[in-house]
């Protein structure tokens, strides 16, 4: 869910579709398969893509730092969409999956976030999700998972890019039940979910075409579903970290269009691999710190406090500006930044706020 | 004395004067210029609005890559995508695709379908994106959507959301209009669906049109286009965008150079107009000018008065000209549409945009032209001595300075030379040349030959006794022929003109006429309603037509486009039944072909058309390549056939050889023979009955051959307007020059009212002497213009189109017009002469000045 | 031979020029007329011509009333009975010599005959008839014109100021050949002039005054 948003912001009419006929589209469909709480999750099957479900996405945030100790915030995310609408045609063009990726860096010496993102449809090996193990392809952009369990990113644009391997040093964290993670109060609002913390990484930033050695630790969501937002739903807040003793925190909340909350999740994994879940009451997100954005005017909570039963984590942005203004060519914009974290106010880790639905809904 | 002041008077009274003179000067210039500036003006928009369009679906890429035939397999796209160099390759099939209830306008009932990938082309051409419903973005990669630019919506009266019915091959194909292409040009009628929707719906599943690339930064665009053009062989063409260009300008360019030389026809009537208005107003003044002299006018001061006076008619005329000119364009563009009917650049609306430097260009030539027309005689006039100027009856011999015979002798050389001279940038610019000097010979020509034939005709005429109106008539025409053959240069220059032009069209028609006889042998014409290069008819839908009875023969034809050099438009290539041993028992062949019978056996013989051997300079004999097949294949070129239909070329070659090469076994039309006993009608009904029957474009050959003699015609009514104003200035100028002579002889028919010559007598004098000049003009320029006539129809024709044609005179028209003219010319020489019989040429013998 | 009776012109704008003019001039005379200008010498010539036509009275010429005749016959009488001297000639640039000369006859249907040749000679032009007017000088122009004037024996000669472009010695021969060709062809002759010397060698001068035509007296002004 929080990945929905940036499909939101990589292309917008695949996010329309989804956000506002997603409860429907599976009833409209025969073809692509509900998410169910039966299904026990294999590795390393499920690594690899689902083609039967509507929308897939692999998602890495993470904080690097240069030779030189300065920091730096990425996010990488491959969609994969499915059209459900050609089918029968037997077209090599018939678009019948499309394959999204979005990358971004946060620099603070630059101020504000870099960001490119790419739609194409799936086909002639030059984009495709393979099922089997991570392997997602579109163009020259690729993220491949090898056999050692090792994850190797490399995408390059005009400006910036990045290479990088991420290499796991925990066991993959599904979340919630087993892997099925619920999104709403209907059981059928949910998705199958992991999470892959504490990748240690290693490789290249790319700045106007120079290379700068970098390293880090970074988070990756893999997780796909075929229709879950609830109608109620008016935006989202989540926050994936790695902490700094070895435990990994997800939590989110979907707030509701009168206020409160639809729905809300935190699971904490500590390093010896105890997983704690919180149920929705016992997670509450409370802004601190409000930020107005100069780009659209529209107002983030860049600082939040969040209680998960009865820890309190603060957050804190790596700058203010990371909001991601797709407006020229996909027509949305939502905050997506690297934050430090504290826990009951002492320096905890580092991790990666969403926030979405703080601007009114976009026209196309 | 003030030369300014004395200047501005003798402008303002020679006008006030002679109003009507000045008025069809002013007339003359001024559609001299409206006609080239409007045709420049209609040319221009129509070429830009067109060569926009074309590119507005192409976008912003830097090279294209192509098939040598319409399709190529996609396989091309991946290895291009992945190409070393290659920022973006964007696929693109191009469809014309038949429209039902479109066909009865056979030239005109296709709508062009772009197939793209969204995701690529919105980079490369994000004009073609399609604007959806709220919500229904995804409509853009459906399989059932298209959308429709704004003309094609107004074109097919449909809006969104409705359903598209259109063939496909031989079926029929559904499609919801999704939403407009709101970024397409004005007129531009296209239509835009997915790729892969494209492929599947309309039957052409793993072929593309071409492939469109963007190169990464800082490639060399030459020396990738040349790697990349090594790399695929010589199956595909790599063009840039400026190619793309060159080739859509060569397609109508032959129409449009030819066009502007007809508006320069125009101009230059209108110019030996101005020349005689003012030649003969300077030469009526010539005693005005002498006592000018006399009281102290230098002659650079004289020569600037008359240089004067020319300019201000070409700056107003010129202005005028301009005026009309653009309101003629716009009117034009408005009725006839851009190619003014001739279909050259179809399914744009282009619009007219006031060019100021092209404007001040014409204003220019107009302004020049009447300057030089001014020149001539006003040199004449300042060189002339006033004592001897002074005296009257010393006009003609000013005015046989104009012309001497060496100068239309040498202009006559030159244009025989120059017919002779091959093409310059395959455009028949000598020819042009040829045809003004002919023309500037021939008019030059007319004083000296008036003269002498009238002295001729004279001398046999029973010279004291008789008719005194017809001496007097023949012995001005012979002893004052220079002042005769000004007035009759207009009628020479735009009758020659018509006569050429009538003969030249004539030919043609003709020659089409019976072409067509022979390219379509058949009684009846099946095609799919799909188009050109898709194979429309599957081998069980050529079964299910041969198995019909009630035909005697049928031949099934597969023809496509094939590109043979980039630079050029593509050629069209027939593969039919042909007789091998003798193609004129299939083509209308021209002489140039192997003797019958002597093709090798084991040769693929090909038979090319005229355009061919201009275009590519194959011979009959030669060994070609031609890219039929997987890879190019060897064939032996058998003959030459004539074809009007295709200037860019077509070659004919067997369908058993090409099936054999290419694996193709679908064809696009069939044409068959009735029995005896079966009427078109029933044929039709029978056709009609197939299962496939609704979506087949029926015609017979009377239909067709009506239909392509139509298209003929109308391509050339603007021909005919122009031949008719070139005519109608031409008249003006006899009105002009004889008002002017009237008024130059008033003593002469005072003289003549007095010693006893009737008011009618007098009438007749000027309806003889206007008759008899006009009848020789008429004469000598059916000769002029039948000369005129042998440069179109032998040089400029098959230098610009490519095609050659035998030479037909319309005897009855020509004879008809010619004694329209010379009515016209007689009653016209009638009217400006009423003011020689008025109480005032009585009284001109005694106010001598 | 020409008979004036109660002639009255005026012009639209008004202008009386001639009022209530009456005149008997007897066949075989040939008479000069002077008056000052404006005073309708030229009007006067117009209306024996029957170029135009009186307000009121009438024109007698050879028993036939000019003045009432439409202008078709008014040409004819012109053509067959009239001969015209002019002073700017008005010889036909493009026709012969001869062609001009024959002209009158030709308009009467006549052949152009030896009296062509022999019209030619009489006024000093012999051996020419092929030249074309320009290149002859004024006073053979005017020789010309003689000719044709008097080729086809016209009963009554017009001469307008014929000797107005010649220089006084030209002058002088012109209308002594004038009045020698009127006189050998019997014709009755009208010499409009400004000029004594010119009037002189006519047989008798009148004088046209507001008041009408007058003898002049001899040796005294105009």
């Amino acid at each position: 869910m929080k990945t929905m948003s940036r499909f939101n912001g990589v292309i917008a009419f695949v996010m329309l579709f989804f956000c506002l006929l997603g409860i429907d589209a599976l009833a409209e469909s025969n073809r692509l398969k509900p998410v169910t709480p039966d299904y026990k999750l294999s590795f390393p099957l499920d690594y690899g893509a689902h083609d039967d479900f509507r929308i897939e996405w692999w998602y890495i945030t993470g904080w690097l730092e240069t030779a030189d100790k300065k920091p730096l915030g990425f996010q990488v995310t491959f969609f994969r969409y499915a059209t459900d609408s050609n089918r029968d045609n037997p077209s090599r063009f018939a678009a019948k999956y499309l394959i999204i990726a979005h990358l971004a860096l946060s620099d603070p010496a630059a101020g504000k976030l870099m960001h490119v993102e790419r739609t194409v449809r799936e086909g002639f090996g030059l984009a495709y999700a393979k099922p089997g193990d991570t392997d997602v392809k579109l163009d020259d952009w690729t993220l491949v998972r090898e056999d050692n369990g090792r994850y190797v990113v490399d995408m390059r644009d005009s400006d910036f890019g990045l290479q990088l391997s991420l290499t796991p040093t925990q066991s993959p964290m599904l979340q919630d039940q087993n892997g099925f993670s619920r999104k709403g109060p209907k059981p059928e609002q949910a998705s199958y979910y992991y999470s892959e913390p504490h990748l240690s990484v290693s490789g290249t930033v790319f700045r106007n075409d120079k290379p700068i050695a970098v390293t880090g630790r970074a988070w990756l969501d893999h997780e796909w579903s075929t229709a879950y937002l609830d109608p109620e739903a008016d935006g989202w807040d989540w926050v994936g970290a790695n902490l700094d003793d070895g435990s990994a925190l997800m939590a989110f909340q979907i707030r509701a269009k009168q206020g409160g909350k639809v729905w809300a999740y935190a699971a904490l994994r500590d390093a010896s691999g105890n997983m704690t879940l919180f149920d929705p009451d016992q997670v509450e997100f409370t802004p601190v710190r409000m930020w107005q954005s100069p780009h659209t005017e529209a107002v983030y909570p860049v600082e939040m406090r969040i209680r998960t039963g009865d820890i309190e984590w603060q957050l804190t942005p790596l700058l203010d500006d990371q909001e991601l203004d797709a407006r020229q060519s996909t027509a949305t914009v939502y905050w997506e930044g690297a934050v430090t974290l504290t826990r009951n106010k002492q320096p905890a880790g580092h991790g990666y706020l969403e926030l979405t639905g703080y601007t009114k809904p976009l026209a196309l | 004395m003030n030369a300014a002041t004395v200047s501005r008077w003798l402008l303002w009274g020679e006008w006030r004067a002679h109003w009507l003179q000045i008025v069809t000067a002013l007339l003359a210039i001024a559609i001299g210029i409206a006609m080239a500036f409007s045709i420049h003006l209609i040319n221009t928009a129509a070429f830009n609005e067109f060569s926009a369009a074309s590119k507005s679906l192409s976008g912003q890429s830097d090279l294209q890559v192509q098939g040598r035939t319409a399709f190529f397999d996609e396989a091309l796209y991946p290895r291009l995508a992945d190409y070393d160099g290659v920022a973006l390759a964007n696929p693109v099939l191009e469809l014309d695709v038949s429209v039902p209830g479109k066909q009865q306008n056979r030239n005109d009932h296709r709508l062009k379908i772009i197939g793209t990938d969204m995701f690529r082309s919105m980079q490369i051409a994000p004009d073609l994106l399609g604007l959806t419903e709220e919500g229904k973005t995804l409509d853009r990669v459906a399989s059932d959507t298209v959308f429709l630019s704004p003309a094609a919506m107004e074109w097919l009266q449909v809006q969104q959301n409705d359903t598209l019915q259109l063939h496909a091959g031989l079926e029929t194909v559904s499609l919801r209009i999704a939403g407009g292409l709101v970024r397409a040009r004005a007129g531009q009628r296209i239509a835009v669906m997915d790729i892969g929707a494209l492929q599947w719906r309309f039957q052409q599943l793993g072929v593309l049109s071409r492939i469109e690339l963007k190169l990464r930064d800082g490639v060399n665009h030459a020396a990738f286009k040349a790697q990349l053009a090594s790399d695929l062989g010589e199956s595909f063409v790599v063009a840039e965008a400026q190619d793309q260009e060159k080739r859509i300008a060569n397609m109508s360019r032959a129409y449009r150079v030819n066009l502007n030389m007809l508006a320069l026809v125009a101009l230059f009537t209108g110019t030996f107009l101005v020349f005689s208005t003012q030649a003969l107003s300077v030469v009526r003044r010539r005693q005005q000018f002498a006592l000018l002299r006399v009281l102290g006018v230098t002659r650079a001061q004289l020569l600037r008065q008359i240089a004067m006076e020319g300019l201000t008619l070409g700056v107003l005329g010129s202005l005028l000209g301009l005026a009309l000119g653009y309101t003629v364009a716009l009117l034009a563009i408005q009725l006839l549409g851009g190619d003014l009917g001739t279909n050259f650049f179809p399914g744009v609306k282009p619009g007219i945009h006031f060019d100021p430097p092209t404007a001040l260009l014409f204003l220019g030539i107009g302004i020049a032209v009447t300057l030089l027309g001014s020149i001539i005689p006003a040199l004449e006039a300042a060189r002339a001595k006033p004592a001897l100027a002074l005296r009257s009856g010393s006009e003609d011999t000013a005015m046989a300075k104009l012309s001497t015979p060496w100068f239309a002798l040498i202009c006559l050389t030159v244009a025989l030379l120059f017919t002779q001279l091959p093409p310059i940038f395959e455009l028949p610019i000598f020819g042009y040349l040829a045809i003004s000097l002919l023309l500037i010979g021939g008019i030059a020509l007319m004083p000296h030959f008036t003269g002498r034939f009238f002295s001729s005709v004279l001398r046999r005429w029973p010279q004291y006794r008789g008719n005194i109106v017809s001496t007097l008539a023949l012995a001005r025409l012979a002893n004052a022929p220079n002042q005769a053959a000004i007035a009759l240069g207009g009628i020479l220059a735009s009758f020659s003109l018509m006569v050429a032009m009538a003969i030249m069209v004539t030919s043609f028609r003709v020659s089409i006429d019976s072409w067509l006889g022979q390219v379509l042998p058949a009684d009846v014409y099946v095609r799919t309603a799909s188009s050109g290069d898709q194979g429309g008819f599957p081998p069980d839908a050529q079964q299910a037509i041969a198995a019909l009875s009630g035909f005697n023969r049928i031949d099934f034809f597969r023809t496509q486009q094939l590109t043979l050099d980039p630079n050029r438009p593509d050629i069209t290539l027939f593969a039919r039944p042909v007789d091998r041993a003798d193609a004129r028992n299939t083509l209308p062949m021209t002489d140039d072909m192997l003797t019958p019978g002597s093709i090798p056996s084991n040769a693929m013989p090909v038979w090319i058309s005229e355009a061919i051997v201009d275009l590519y300079g194959y011979r009959v004999g030669d060994t070609i390549k031609l890219p039929v097949g997987a890879a190019s294949n060897e064939f032996l070129v058998a003959g030459v056939w004539r074809d009007y239909g295709r200037q860019f070329g077509a070659i004919q070659m067997l369908l058993s050889d090409y099936q054999a090469l290419t694996g193709d076994l679908s064809v696009n039309t069939a044409a068959m023979w009735l029995q005896p006993d079966t009427t078109s009608d029933q044929a039709l009904a029978m056709l009609r009955q197939l299962p496939f029957g609704a979506a087949l474009e029926i015609s017979r050959s009377s239909d067709l051959r009506a239909l392509s003699l139509e298209i003929f015609d109308r391509s050339f009514a603007v021909t005919y307007l122009l031949e008719m104003i070139a005519v109608v200035i031409g008249l003006l100028g006899v009105a002009a020059s004889f008002s002017a002579q009237t008024l130059a002889r008033v003593k002469e028919f005072g003289m003549l009212r007095h010693i006893g010559v009737l008011r009618r007598q007098i009438f007749a004098l000027l309806a003889a002497e206007g008759g008899l000049l006009t009848l020789l003009g008429i004469a000598l320029g059916f000769a002029l213009g039948w000369a005129i006539s042998l440069i179109l129809v032998f040089i400029v024709n098959p230098q610009s189109f490519h095609w050659t044609m035998s030479l037909h005179v319309p005897w009855l028209w020509l004879m008809t017009i010619a004694v329209i003219l010379l009515m016209s010319a007689a009653l016209t020489a009638l009217l400006s002469g009423r003011r020689a019989v008025s109480a005032q040429v009585v009284r001109a013998v005694r106010e001598d000045w | 031979m020409l008979e004036l009776r109660h002639i009255t012109k005026g012009y639209a704008e008004g202008r009386k020029v001639l009022t209530d003019l009456s005149y008997r001039l007897p066949a075989g005379d040939y008479v000069a007329i002077m008056g000052e200008s404006g005073v309708g010498k030229s009007t006067l010539l117009n209306l024996i011509a029957g170029l135009d036509t009186p307000d009121s009275g009438e024109i007698v010429i050879d028993g036939a009333a000019i003045s009432s005749l439409d202008d078709d016959a008014a040409t004819r009488l012109r053509r067959e009975r009239f001969g015209f001297i002019f002073q700017a000639f008005h010889v036909l640039p493009h026709l012969t010599l001869a062609q001009n000369i024959a002209l009158p006859l030709l308009l009467n249907g006549n052949e152009a005959d030896a009296r062509v040749v022999r019209m030619l000679e009489q006024v000093g032009l012999q051996g020419r008839g092929d030249h074309f007017p320009r290149q002859l000088s004024g006073g053979e122009l005017q020789r010309v014109a003689i000719a044709r004037a008097l080729i086809h024996r016209p009963k009554l000669v017009l001469a307008d100021e014929p000797t107005g472009n010649l220089d006084p010695d030209t002058a002088h021969e012109i209308l002594q050949l004038i009045r020698a060709e009127i006189k050998a062809n019997g014709a009755t002759g009208i010499l409009v002039t400004h000029s004594h010397a010119a009037a002189a060698t006519a047989d008798r001068v009148l004088n046209l005054t507001k008041d009408g035509l007058q003898a002049a007296t001899p040796g005294g002004s105009a």
